[in-house]
Parts: structure tokens; sequence; C-alpha cells
């Protein structure tokens, strides 16, 4: 390779009856069947006493339950899976984009390098469809904790500072969308871009450090994700409990 | 967005993934774990409080034994002091018994010599009245006649028997 190739978006590497099939899709699609066997694997034969895959299939879920229990309180129960598969699912997909072999094996086309495997979060597809997601979970939650209550977050007629108010909430839930998306796009896709800059220049012992560090970001990226969405479902349910209080 | 790589299509297919995704990982990962932790939780729980509650019956039955122990040994006492008590009782009147029949004894036997003292004076009596008569007999039939002898025979006996009381 004598020239470094980065694209922005991910390439196309083939087509299933018209759908195109991109280096991150299939990527997605290796996490996610790595992920299926692993939990086929720890909680087949569940026993008191755990086993090995047992044992840290607890320790992660337990912790995570413990965590985002500290932020949802009781209510976790109801919005657990959505945020535990939110940080296990990117949390993943951005060290399946670290391992040695994705972004680097792949086939030339049209005289150009298409890597066959890309970090199933270092494509915007993947990030924008986490974010809407997490964004239309969020309203759901909220319509489906606080009934039709929930709509005066948006539409609120009974005062002109709330039906401003309102409207800057309509924008918000807009750009959290984009927020989303595009921070942990972009965390993993620098991080993939420093990591092969780094090798093209130096490929030995150098990058190492910046792998590790990419490790840290790939942890952190998933944590803000999944927390974020558990902060923003705990202010939709809560909408609006001030004045509630007041009356 | 073109250059962006975002496409309706994959879009689509990305939220579809990761339903699925998050489904599985539900019904697979969560449910199963989740409750394996409540369950070993609760196992925990009960594990903890069927020893306290072994203690507790331990300690009570410790204490019932130790009230038990100290009763029986009190019993014991009791008993062994009843014992002693009644064996000084029998012990006195098995004495006392004793001291009355050896008295008895001593009597009737006081009775019986004296008895016997009376017989062998009455005995001597007679029998010395007796050999005075015969002796009296002999010397006078040598000197007084017969009828003379009888007289004087029956004086002396009659003398003789007053002399006896």
């Amino acid at each position: 390779m004598s020239e470094l190739h980065i694209s922005l978006a991910a390439e196309k590497i083939g087509e299933i009856g018209g759908f195109p099939v991109t280096n991150s899709l299939l990527a997605t699609w290796i996490v996610m069947g790595i992920l299926v066997l692993l939990s086929l694997k720890a909680t087949r034969r569940m026993t008191l006493i755990p086993g090995s895959a047992q044992s840290i299939a607890e320790l992660v879920v337990g912790s995570l339950y413990d965590f985002f229990s500290s932020v949802l309180g009781p209510k976790i129960k109801q919005f657990f899976p959505l945020i535990a598969s939110f940080f296990i699912f990117i949390i993943c997909s951005n060290w399946f984009g670290l391992l040695p072999g994705v972004g680097t094996i792949g086939f030339p086309e049209h005289g150009k390098f298409v890597p066959l495997l890309r970090g199933g979060t270092a494509d915007l597809n993947t990030t924008l469809a986490l974010a809407i997601i997490s964004i239309v979970a969020i309203q759901y939650f909220g319509f489906k904790t606080l009934g039709f209550h929930y709509s005066s977050r948006f539409l609120n007629f009974s005062n002109p500072i709330y039906f401003f108010l309102g409207f800057l909430e309509i924008i918000s839930e807009v750009s959290k969308v984009i927020s989303f998306a595009f921070r942990l796009f972009g965390n993993i896709f620098a991080g993939e871009v420093l990591l092969s800059v780094m090798a093209f220049l130096m490929p030995f012992i150098i990058p190492l450090p910046f792998l590790a560090l990419e490790l840290f970001v790939g942890f952190i990226q998933a944590l803000v994700f999944s927390m974020l969405t558990a902060v923003f479902i705990q202010v939709a349910i809560s909408h609006g409990e001030g004045e509630h209080a007041k009356a | 967005m073109e250059q962006l790589g975002i496409e309706p299509k994959l879009l689509l297919a990305q939220i579809v993934n990761f339903l699925i995704i998050a489904f599985v990982l539900t019904k697979l990962l969560y449910k199963p774990i989740l409750a394996m932790l409540e369950k070993r939780k609760k196992e925990i729980a009960q594990g903890l409080e069927l020893t306290e509650k072994m203690r507790l019956a331990e300690e009570k039955y410790k204490e019932k034994e130790e009230k038990l122990l100290s009763e029986a040994r009190r019993e014991a006492r009791t008993i062994v002091e009843a014992a002693e008590k009644e064996a000084g009782e029998v012990k006195k009147s098995l004495t006392l018994e004793a001291q009355r029949e050896a008295a008895v004894i001593v009597e009737k036997g006081r009775k019986e010599a004296e008895e016997l003292r009376v017989r062998m004076q009455k005995d001597v009596g007679r029998a010395a009245a007796q050999l005075a008569a015969g002796m009296a007999k002999r010397l006078l039939s040598q000197v007084v006649s017969a009828d003379m002898q009888h007289k004087l025979i029956a004086k002396h006996l009659k003398q003789l028997e007053s002399m006896k009381e």
C-alpha cells in the first residue's frame, strides 16, 4: 500500500438481491453473531454456582444493571434491555473495528483499495440508526409513562413561554439525534483514521499506545451513548413533575 | 448525505439489526442472567436466615440443656438430702426400738429369774418339810404310839405350814 486511503463512507463490498452490503454492515452482522453465540454459551446451562462464561456474563450484566439503576432508580427494569443493548452492541462494534485485519484486509476495486471489514460504528448509518432508536425510545417511554401529558413537553398552549419552550424542546430532540450519531461516529472513525495513519507512518510499536487509547475511547463512547440515553429517558419520564408538585 | 455515506436502505438495515440484537440479548442474556442473580440473592438470603435460625435454635437448646442440667442437679441434691434425713430417722427409730426391746428382754429375764427364785424357795420349803416329817415319823415311831404320832405329825406339819407362809 503506497497511498493512505481514507473514506468517510463505508464501502460497498457486494449486493444481495439489489440490497447493498457494505463492509460495516458485514462487520455488524459478525458482531451480532458473536454476541448471540456468547450469550448462548453463557446462559445455555445456567447453574447456581456459575461457570466461567456465566460468571463473566453475570459480571457484565450485573454491573450494567447496578450502574444504570443509579441513574434510573427502580424503574430500571423496563429500560434495561434497551440501554444495556446499546452499551454492549456499541462497545463490541467499537472494539471489533480495532481487531487486526479489520480495515486492512481488502481487495482493490476500480484502482482503489476496499477493506473487507470496517468497524460497525465507524459508519454513520449505524450510529444514526442507534441515535434514531434512542430518541424514538425516549419519546415512546415518555408517552408510555406519562400518557397524553407528555405531549405538553413539546406543544404547550397554556403560556407563551411554555409554547416557545416546547418549540425549543422539539429542536433539541432533533439535535440530540445528530449529536448522538456524530459523537459516536466521529470518535470511532477518528480513532480508526488515527490508527491507520500511525500504522502507515510507523508500523511497529508506535501505534500500540494509540491502540490502547482507542480501546478506552471505545469503552467511553459506549458508556456515553447508553448513559445519555438513560439520562434522557429519566428526563422524559419525569417531565412536569415539578408542576404536579405545585398543583 | 451522499458524501457521508448515509443511505436509507443501510440505515433501515442497521435499525433492524439493532432491534434484533436487542431482542435476542434480552431473551438470551439479560432475562436469564438477572433471574439467576435474583435467585442467587434469594438463596443467599435464605441461607443466612437459616443459619441465623439454627444459631438461635442452638442457643435455645443450650439454654434448655443448662436448665435441665441444673434442675437435675438440684433434684439430685434434694433426693440425697431426703435420703440422708430418712436414713437418720430410721437409724434413730431403730436404735430406740432396739433399746426398748432390750429393756423388754431384760425385764422378762428379771421376772423369770424372780419366778425361778420363788419357785425354788417353795420347792426347798416343801422338801425341808417332807424331810422333817420323815425324820419325825422315824423318830417318833419308836417313842410315841401310832395315834399320838399322827397327832404330833399333824401339829408339826401345821406349824411348818404356817412357818412357810
